[in-house]
């Protein structure tokens, strides 16, 4: 962890009663676990599952599927952030299961991260994966639903948001290709006279107590870059609002995955419509 | 230098000697020179080492003659088809390359100084010279850097670029290199096959306004402003075969000017209805009986879908059909020699589609959801149904020109084997990410797409190429890298730490070969 991830005494203590507090207020869901760590792959005879260490304890973390799925796994060579909430489910892979999960992989590289367990017949799924390890069946592991049916131009809304997800202290990746084609087609559909696009730093509270920021300015690039990845799909003739918050204050312990984002809002033109 | 040097050098002097006599002609039947004229016929095949190919024109025989394609329009003799030759599967085999430098003593077009030369600053007609050509099947390819965007603009690149190494002397050369008054850098990459294009620039599966790799802009077709696979060329620069027929014209061709509208329109007509497979393998037979396997043959490639995902056992990559796996013995020898033949092929296309193993630090495909590592199979990246392709924006690192993996000569004092390719140092800038499995430095001998995007994730990133006529256009990988297809399973053996058996690497090579 860098310097920028180092926080005060009086800070943590704080902290820790936020953390307390986020713990009981995940009530029936479970105790919430948020740590950084090195991720370890365990073979099994079908996908391979993914699992931490934390506090002397094991997690599952998700299994290998496809590019479709919600939790996509993290890599050796880099530790992970983790930030889930203790399931009641039978462990899996000998970890107890955290789900919901979301797993941020850290920038930098960190060649200790490199734990491969080899297959073991206890630990073998109990389950069938969405997608075996080689050829899919024929589908994609998470993507059954028919794409919904496109609305009449009239139909559609004068203002939409867009909501953009961000892993942390991350830009856009390989899993923003979806929403920001969602946000094209809209835009290009109502022949959008403005977009306002607001970039969002946030935080991470860990389970240790550490407040975890995100770069400071990652609110302005995140905004900037989308509107600059907009005008780069030629989406040149609307006006562009872009600003940018920092609501890294707002890191409870819980959630916090969500405050990490930026807000696409389309304001639709004139006639085009 | 190699021995293939040696020997180049020694025809090179008798041709120098015996100049007053009359000029060598090829040594084979398929060479297409320029301005030939005679018809590319509606199916045509040429035998290689293999086996034979097929080329088939959907549009039935083609009159070359006055065809852009065919005839020499720029001002160094060459045509398209000079690196593009049929009988190498729309590419150009070394085997042939060899042969021209060898009939022709290095006169042909193909050697021309622009790129068929380490460097244009070399000795002309000395095989040293046109080593990188003779001894892999690279053409020096010149990209401008910084890079620019379509419209011309100077894209701030996220690393800075160092010369570490440069045996052709293009990169350091104060006329063509990175400190000269147009700062350029020279790499050295295989012509792609101009067939089966339709795969090549589908608009179906995996192709977006957003590319699903990195979420940048896909680059789109200024005609009809759709975004396009981005799959054509080894770095993606070139988004449709307009661009890279008027790209190659420039820079391979030497046309003074450009091409007219009308050249373009009908060197892409022709390049859209023609396809390339091999049609018959020596130890395996026909590949395209009427009742054979739906995977084979230029015919089957014509008429199938394009853009199908096909890491999947509904439609398969290569639709193999399990006729071949068990094929009975009778006392006919002969066929039974067959039968094993084609039963080995259908070993390898299993071993292709589900021997799993594990795919670590891969930018491109460990950094796209997977995870890293994932255990998978060569599938998984190939997944293109009848190409073996990624199905859009098919730009990955597998280490053939990044270091450690990529291929390099061993250096040590009891050999006198020197470095071929060029060595770039490459740095990312500060606030910049670095590579997640390379760090911020990495060594290279070809940035590959990264020289056209600036990004830093994308140094050594290659797209991958379609598996088609194979056993007519060794070298493999866009460096040459691997000269037959065991070095190519070899490599990917080494690589990901595989242990396939000496059986599954034969069966391998076998399939490959007679796609």
């Amino acid at each position: 962890m860098n310097a920028r991830h180092v926080i005060s005494r009086r800070t943590l203590l704080w902290a820790g009663c936020l953390v307390s507090c986020a713990a009981v207020c995940a009530g029936a869901d479970g105790p919430s676990r948020n740590f950084v760590s090195c991720p370890i792959v365990r073979d099994t005879a079908s996908v391979p599952c993914w699992l931490s260490e934390y506090d002397g304890e094991l997690y599952y973390l998700t299994i290998q599927s496809d590019v479709t799925s919600p939790v996509t796994p993290p890599w050796l060579g880099h530790r992970v952030l983790v930030e889930g909430t203790v399931s009641a489910e039978p462990r899996i892979c000998g970890g107890i299961v955290l789900k919901p999960v979301h797993l941020s992989v850290m920038p930098e590289p960190d060649a200790s991260c490199n734990t491969m367990l080899p297959a073991e017949e206890r630990y073998n799924l109990t389950f069938e994966p969405p997608r075996p390890p080689g050829p899919s069946k024929g589908r994609l592991a998470f993507d059954n639903a028919p794409p919904p049916a496109r609305p009449s131009p009239a139909a559609l809304p004068s203002t939409k948001e867009f909501l953009v997800p961000y892993d942390f202290d991350a830009l856009v990746g390989f899993n923003h290709a979806r929403v920001l084609t969602d946000v094209l087609e809209f835009a290009r559909a109502v022949n959008a006279r403005e977009i306002e696009i607001v970039g969002y730093r946030g935080a991470a509270r860990l389970s240790n107590g550490q407040l975890m920021l995100e770069e400071s300015d990652v609110g302005k690039r995140r905004a900037e870059q989308l509107a600059a990845l907009l005008q780069g799909a030629n989406l040149k003739s609307p006006s562009y609002k872009v600003t940018w918050q920092d609501e890294s204050a707002r890191a409870t312990g819980a959630d916090d995955y969500a405050i990490r984002r930026a807000v696409v809002t389309v304001h639709a033109g004139g006639a085009a419509r | 230098m190699t021995k293939w040097q040696s020997t180049l050098l020694a025809v090179w002097l008798s041709a120098v000697f015996v100049a007053a006599a009359p000029p060598l002609t090829t040594s084979t039947t398929s060479w297409w020179g320029p301005g030939q004229g005679t018809p590319l016929p509606e199916f045509a095949t040429y035998d290689n080492e293999q086996g034979q190919l097929g080329v088939l024109n959907t549009s039935g025989q083609l009159d070359t003659k006055g065809h852009p394609f065919f005839e020499a329009i720029g001002t160094n003799g060459r045509a398209c088809v000079t690196c593009h030759q049929p009988s190498d599967g729309m590419s150009l085999s070394v085997r042939s390359i060899r042969e021209r430098w060898t009939a022709t003593a290095g006169k042909d077009p193909l050697f021309a100084a622009v790129d068929g030369m380490n460097c244009p600053n070399l000795p002309p007609d000395e095989p040293r010279s046109h080593s990188q050509l003779l001894d892999r099947g690279l053409f020096r390819i010149a990209l401008p850097w910084p890079p620019q965007r379509a419209d011309g603009t100077r894209i701030d690149p996220e690393f800075t670029v160092e010369v570490v190494r440069d045996p052709g002397g293009c990169n350091t050369d104060p006329r063509y290199g990175l400190n000269s008054a147009t700062p350029t850098i020279s790499v050295y990459r295989r012509p792609r096959p101009v067939a089966n294009t339709k795969y090549t620039t589908h608009q179906n599966f995996g192709v977006g306004p957003f590319i699903g790799k990195n979420g940048m802009p896909s680059a789109t077709d200024p005609e009809t402003g759709k975004p396009t696979s981005m799959n054509l060329m080894s770095d993606a620069r070139a988004a449709t075969l307009a661009i890279q027929a008027d790209d190659a014209a420039k820079n391979h061709l030497q046309i003074a000017g450009t091409l007219s509208a009308a050249q373009i329109a009908r060197i892409t007509e022709f390049e859209r209805q023609v396809y390339v497979a091999q049609v018959a393998r020596r130890d395996a037979g026909s590949l395209v009986e009427p009742d054979g396997p739906p995977a084979f043959g230029p015919r089957n490639l014509a008429a199938d879908d394009a853009g199908v995902l096909g890491n999947n056992t509904t439609r398969y990559v290569f639709p193999l059909g399990a006729k071949w796996s068990h094929l009975p013995r009778t006392n006919d020898e002969t066929e039974n020699a067959r039968n094993a033949s084609r039963e080995s092929i259908a070993r390898g296309h299993d071993v292709f589609m589900f021997r799993t193993f594990w795919i670590r630090d891969s930018m491109h495909l460990n950094s796209v959801g997977l995870g890293n590592p994932v255990k998978r199979t060569c599938a998984t990246c190939h997944g293109m149904h009848m190409t073996g392709m990624d199905t859009a924006n098919g730009w990955m690192d597998i280490g053939t020109t990044n270091l450690p993996w990529a291929t390099e000569v061993p250096l040590n004092p009891w050999t006198e084997a020197k470095p071929q390719m060029p060595l770039f140092r490459v740095t990312c800038k500060p606030g910049v990410r670095p590579h997640p499995f390379l760090g911020r430095v990495i060594y290279t001998q070809d940035p590959g797409r990264a020289l056209i995007s600036g990004l830093c994730n994308d140094v050594g990133t290659i797209v991958m190429e379609q598996f088609r006529g194979l056993a007519a256009r060794a070298p493999y990988f866009s460096n040459g890298s691997a000269a037959t297809l065991r070095e190519l399973v070899d490599f990917y053996d080494r690589r990901y730490n595989i242990g396939y058996s000496e059986l599954e690497k034969q069966d391998l090579v076998n399939f490959l070969g007679a796609l």
